[in-house]
């Protein structure tokens, strides 16, 4: 065997203990700390023989997130069975594999207390702790809520990402309690838009003004579709347009979840492109939301489950092209001019599950009547089918039934 | 300093495997020479970082030899020997490893210095002199010895060296 070699086998599966990059990082900072409190001494000395001068310490280097080392504050900042407790749990939790969400390769700090609140059922508390990723060179936090004796959620912010933290925690029997970070903005929040005779939405706001690492504590009913903004002022009460805090109930919990409304998946169109189409009508779903909630039209999406997964083209007789989907249970419409700009709004009513979706359009344009997998109309379009304008009624066979749909 | 954290994220292994075997498999004792060392780079990081390994090898061969100094002279603890299976395998081959540690950690600190930089780390014989301090011919001669002295020490394991 080779020496080399043979070293090399003597060593193959050594590597350095977890946390040791941290304590190399930590020892470090102290000693640099050390070397410039004491230079900062003789020199100080030196001149104070002569003026006088107070030596004073100087501080230990910053870390990136200041909650990691911030001083807890709100009522229970005190209490220090309750942050202990607090810690407790949260190194607690770190005994199960971490998530796929939190690539965290090693915590680099102890966990620090930063917030403390009073919730229905108790104290709940903020922690923050410096951790290193995977998929980051830079020194990261790992942030959550501790609640009702468990941690509710963490959230592992890098360097990268931090302009992306959602800072949104729900949690309580019902689902139905909140904490929100502030992150040094005003956290604004409303629940029940109420649509007034004009078919516009509106929201009222509560709002708490920004401090760094302070947050914000509320009870809100999910029917009642409570929204929360992070922003340098207070939304309007025709402000749909916003930029919503998405927790992590935006996303299905578990690897699948059907669809509570209609259920369709994809996009299909209602009619055949005309020979050169002036500018393809789009499946962009969500730039058509975001067209109607500038318009006030369109609620805030807040969840997954709040719009749909499929939506139906059409090119018009007057040129112009139009985009139906579902929201909230709701069948709505965008007509687009040829250019591609907004032109105007269209509502379809209920969407109801194993039913068509009927939408009229606006002046004299037709109704779009989809039923995916089916076939409609008198040539038997499959999926869906514009009625032109005075149709009344529409036969769709599905799975081999044939239903008349009327129309309005 | 985060090309420094860099660094030591993704060096420290091996700057481990180093220091392990010149402190003659204690592993601890590698730890902390390795975290001593790292901890002073970190002040020193502007003016080492454009060949931070280099460094950090010398420092870890003077922080070994001067981590024996402290102790006083005492006599390393060698591994426990192990008995040799008749037949080659795997087994072998793990005992070859142990073999190596065990040997080495009977060199004086200086000798397994060398030997460590020259055939672990590929250091050439200038390289290994400017980080120990000593001579070229120094290292020639520990280095002619050291071999002698491991042959010896592994009995029938013959090692080969290029």
């Amino acid at each position: 065997m080779e020496l080399k070699q043979a070293m090399e086998a003597a060593t193959a599966d050594l590597d350095v203990r977890p946390g040791f990059v941290g304590d190399v990082m930590a020892g470090g900072r102290r000693r640099q700390t050390r070397r410039l409190v004491t230079v900062t001494a003789v020199v100080a000395l030196l001149a104070g023989a002569t003026a006088g001068v107070v030596v004073t310490r100087t501080t230990e280097a910053e870390p990136a997130d200041s909650r990691v080392t911030a001083a807890p504050t709100g009522p229970f900042a005190g209490d220090t069975d309750l942050l202990a407790t607090a810690r407790h749990l949260w190194t607690d939790a770190q005994k199960q594999p971490w998530k796929p969400t939190e690539p965290v390769v090693e915590v680099t700090s102890p966990p620090n207390v930063f917030w403390t609140g009073q919730a229905m059922a108790g104290p709940v508390a903020l922690v923050a702790q410096e951790v290193r990723v995977h998929n980051s060179a830079r020194p990261a936090t790992l942030v959550g809520l501790v609640a009702d004796g468990v941690v509710v959620s963490r959230e592992v912010v890098t360097e990268e990402t931090k302009s992306r933290e959602a800072g949104l925690y729900r949690f309580g029997p019902a689902g139905d309690q909140y904490v929100v970070l502030t992150l040094g903005k005003t956290v604004s929040w409303s629940w029940k838009a109420v649509r007034g005779a004009d078919g516009r939405l509106s929201r009222s706001w509560a709002s708490a003004p920004g401090d760094a690492n302070g947050a914000v504590y509320t009870v809100a009913q999910l029917s009642d579709r409570p929204v929360f903004v992070r922003g340098d002022s207070v939304p309007k009460s025709d402000d749909f347009a916003q930029q919503a805090i998405l927790g992590s109930g935006y996303y299905p919990q578990g690897p699948f979840m059907p669809h509570p409304g209609i259920g369709w998946n994809g996009q299909q169109c209602a009619t055949d492109a005309p020979p050169q189409p002036s500018s393809w009508p789009g499946m962009n779903v969500p730039t058509a939301q975001q067209e109607l909630q500038k318009r006030a039209l369109l609620d805030y999406l807040v969840s997954w489950d709040s719009a749909g997964t499929w939506s139906v083209c059409a090119w018009l007789p007057d040129g112009r092209h139009a985009l139906m989907f579902e929201a909230y249970g709701e069948l709505y419409g965008v007509l687009y001019r040829p250019d591609g700009t907004f032109s105007a709004p269209a509502f379809g009513g209920k969407a109801v599950k194993g039913q068509p979706a009927v939408l009229p359009l606006p002046d004299g344009q037709g109704t779009i009547v989809a039923d995916f997998n089916g076939y409609l109309g008198p040539q038997g379009r499959e999926h869906a089918w514009l009625a032109p304008a005075g149709t009344k009624e529409v036969t769709v066979v599905q799975q081999g039934v044939s239903t008349v749909v009327q129309l309005p | 300093m985060q090309d420094f954290e860099d660094f030591v994220a993704l060096r420290s292994q091996a700057l481990l495997r180093t220091a392990y075997l010149l402190c003659g498999g204690d592993k601890g004792a590698a730890e902390d020479i390795l975290q001593d060392v790292l901890m002073g780079m970190y002040s020193k990081w502007r003016r080492i970082k454009t060949s931070p390994e280099a460094y950090a090898r010398a420092a870890l061969a003077n922080s070994a030899a001067n981590r024996w100094r402290r102790r006083s002279r005492r006599p390393e603890a060698p591994l426990e020997l192990g008995v040799v299976p008749a037949a080659r395998g795997h087994e072998q081959q793990v005992v070859d490893a142990d073999s190596v540690v065990r040997a080495l950690a009977q060199l004086p600190t200086r000798m397994r210095a060398v030997l460590v930089l020259r055939f672990f780390d590929d250091l050439s014989e200038a390289e290994t002199a400017r980080v120990l301090g000593c001579g070229v011919g120094t290292v020639k001669s520990q280095t002619s010895r050291g071999l002698a002295r491991l042959r010896e020490l592994m009995g029938e394991q013959v090692l080969t060296w290029s």
